[in-house]
């Protein structure tokens, strides 16, 4: 990066299955960034909008509601990694010094996005598309299938991580899923099939919500402190797909591995760290063979190692690395434009040691990693400065 | 019989002999020695030309799934569905519905592609995507 970057405010709408106003989300998380950085809207440099449903320029008249101040917009899409990739484009817009406070805020409704693959052909009758095929549920499915085929790995294992995220989420405020109870495996193995071998439990939190994260220089961050540390961007990397063997172009929901491999990888080098310096991590945990996967593509365990880290508690909080400490997808929600920002939210106070019962202890360094429709991978890692 | 057409053009073609088999169309680079689906307008790889090239109706199955969730943007109730990644010996592999329950599919079982009926015209005419069916071993 051209200068360094620091989080100085985060703000979240709480992900909800309740059917809310996108415009309230909005407004919500928005105000909240800024309450929490203790600037007004007026300091905002530049502004990215990050939504996957929603019509054209829905987020710039939501903006209004924020203020009028000319403050240049834009909207950002990437799938699931669309609040992802609305944060490294603030981040690079101050680190670039277009500005020098950029805002990211990203909002939905996963629930009302419709089919992105339909198609309507002029003058015949709508027809589905040859690449409408299946549901994301289908392709996560078959990746832990195989996997359960390669490496011996059982259903319990992925009712474990599901278990472990939804009990994450219990304490987070802004989770989607709070039992009011302990969850344990044999209540998520019981839960309704979706996609074998996956139940409604291990597939994650679909709903309503908003995240924003307001960055800025290191003078803004030191300005703004307010006595609480300060949070640097130490990594913001992204890459689309390379091929690989038996490489899949339609519907590429899961993608190929080396995408979050590779990018993790460049990520650590552009930090100038690696895994054993990272205190906890946020993953595309939309389904748990996510998160199984991802313990080794990021290289936290070796390969085939993941079923033994999860087992040995090392990624619940409490642990080693604990992987969605706010609940991740599974429970925390995934509304799909502001998931890849509530990451941003939960890591800032993470790090400031905010977070109270959901707190990881000592937390210096952080990861967040999001996949978009198998086909974008952006990590980034953040550090108490 | 009724006609069988496929949805979209590109994808498959669908001979008008029901003994012969469809067949995916899929692109071939000659510089990279590798296939492709569905068509690419360039190797992927290489950035050099590729060429149309039919696929081989038979494979090996290397993953699936039973779905029991409706389709995206949608919320009626389904019965369930079988899903696959069929790899061909071209080293392709396809993603596609598979016909059977749970209990009939192993992983490294022969799958053959067949169309797939989606939507019906007044004059019987089918508008098809694709499937594979578990080739029974004799």
């Amino acid at each position: 990066m051209n200068r360094d970057v620091y989080v100085i405010g985060v703000g979240m709408h709480r992900f909800s299955k309740d059917y809310i106003p996108k415009r309230d989300l909005y407004f919500t998380a928005g105000m909240d960034a800024l309450k929490d950085a203790g600037i007004k809207f007026r300091d905002i440099g530049a502004l990215y909008n990050g939504y996957i449903g929603g019509g054209m320029t829905e987020g710039i008249g939501f903006a209004k509601d924020l203020g009028l101040t000319g403050v240049p917009v834009t909207h950002v899409e990437n799938a699931s990694a669309t609040g992802s990739s609305a944060f490294r484009e603030a981040v690079w817009a101050v680190s670039g010094g277009q500005c020098e406070v950029a805002m990211a805020l990203g909002y939905d409704d996963m629930r009302l996005m419709g089919n992105p693959m339909s198609r309507t052909v002029p003058g015949k009758k709508k027809l589905p598309s040859m690449e409408n095929i299946m549901l994301p549920a289908g392709f996560f499915a078959m990746w832990a299938q195989r996997r359960m085929h390669e490496n011996g790995t059982t259903i319990e294992t992925f009712a474990k991580v599901a278990a472990k995220n939804w009990n994450h989420g219990r304490h987070n405020p802004m989770s989607q899923r709070r039992a009011d109870h302990e969850v344990t495996v044999e209540e998520v193995l019981a839960a309704d099939m979706v996609a074998y071998p996956h139940t409604a439990m291990m597939a994650c939190a679909s709903g309503a919500g908003a995240a924003c994260a307001i960055v800025a220089t290191k003078e803004w961050a030191q300005k703004y402190a307010n006595g609480r540390p300060i949070i640097k961007v130490l990594a913001s990397q992204s890459q689309s797909e390379v091929y690989n063997d038996g490489h899949i172009f339609m519907g590429a929901v899961v993608g190929p591995s080396s995408s979050t491999e590779l990018t993790g990888q460049a990520a650590y080098k552009e930090a100038g760290l690696g895994p054993k310096d990272i205190d906890f991590v946020h993953v595309h945990d939309a389904f748990p063979i996510e998160e199984l996967m991802y313990y080794e593509l990021l290289g936290f365990c070796g390969p085939g190692e993941g079923d033994r880290m999860l087992h040995d508690g090392e990624t619940t909080l409490g642990g080693r690395v604990p992987f969605s400490p706010d609940g991740g997808l599974i429970a925390r929600g995934h509304p799909g434009g502001p998931t890849g920002l509530a990451q941003v939210w939960d890591a800032t106070r993470q790090l400031r040691g905010e977070q109270g019962k959901f707190q990881v202890e000592g937390a210096r360094t952080g990861m967040v990693h999001m996949m978009g429709a198998g086909s974008i991978c952006i990590v980034h890692i953040l550090q108490r400065a | 019989m009724a006609k069988q057409v496929p949805l979209e053009e590109g994808y498959m073609i669908i001979p008008e002999n029901p003994d012969q088999p469809a067949r995916l169309l899929g692109s071939y680079s000659k510089a990279a020695n590798k296939h492709y689906f569905p068509i690419r307008k360039l190797c992927p790889i290489t950035s050099e030309p590729v060429e149309t090239v039919e696929l081989s109706p038979e494979g090996v199955l290397f993953s699936w799934s039973f779905i029991m969730m409706p389709k995206m943007g949608s919320r009626e109730k389904v019965a369930g569905y079988g899903v696959g990644q069929i790899d061909l010996p071209e080293g392709v592999r396809i993603q596609a519905p598979i016909d059977g329950k749970m209990g009939d599919w192993k992983i490294g079982m022969k799958m053959k592609l067949v169309p797939n009926p989606v939507v019906t015209e007044e004059d019987g005419t089918q508008y098809c995507g694709f499937k594979f069916v578990p080739v029974q071993e004799k």
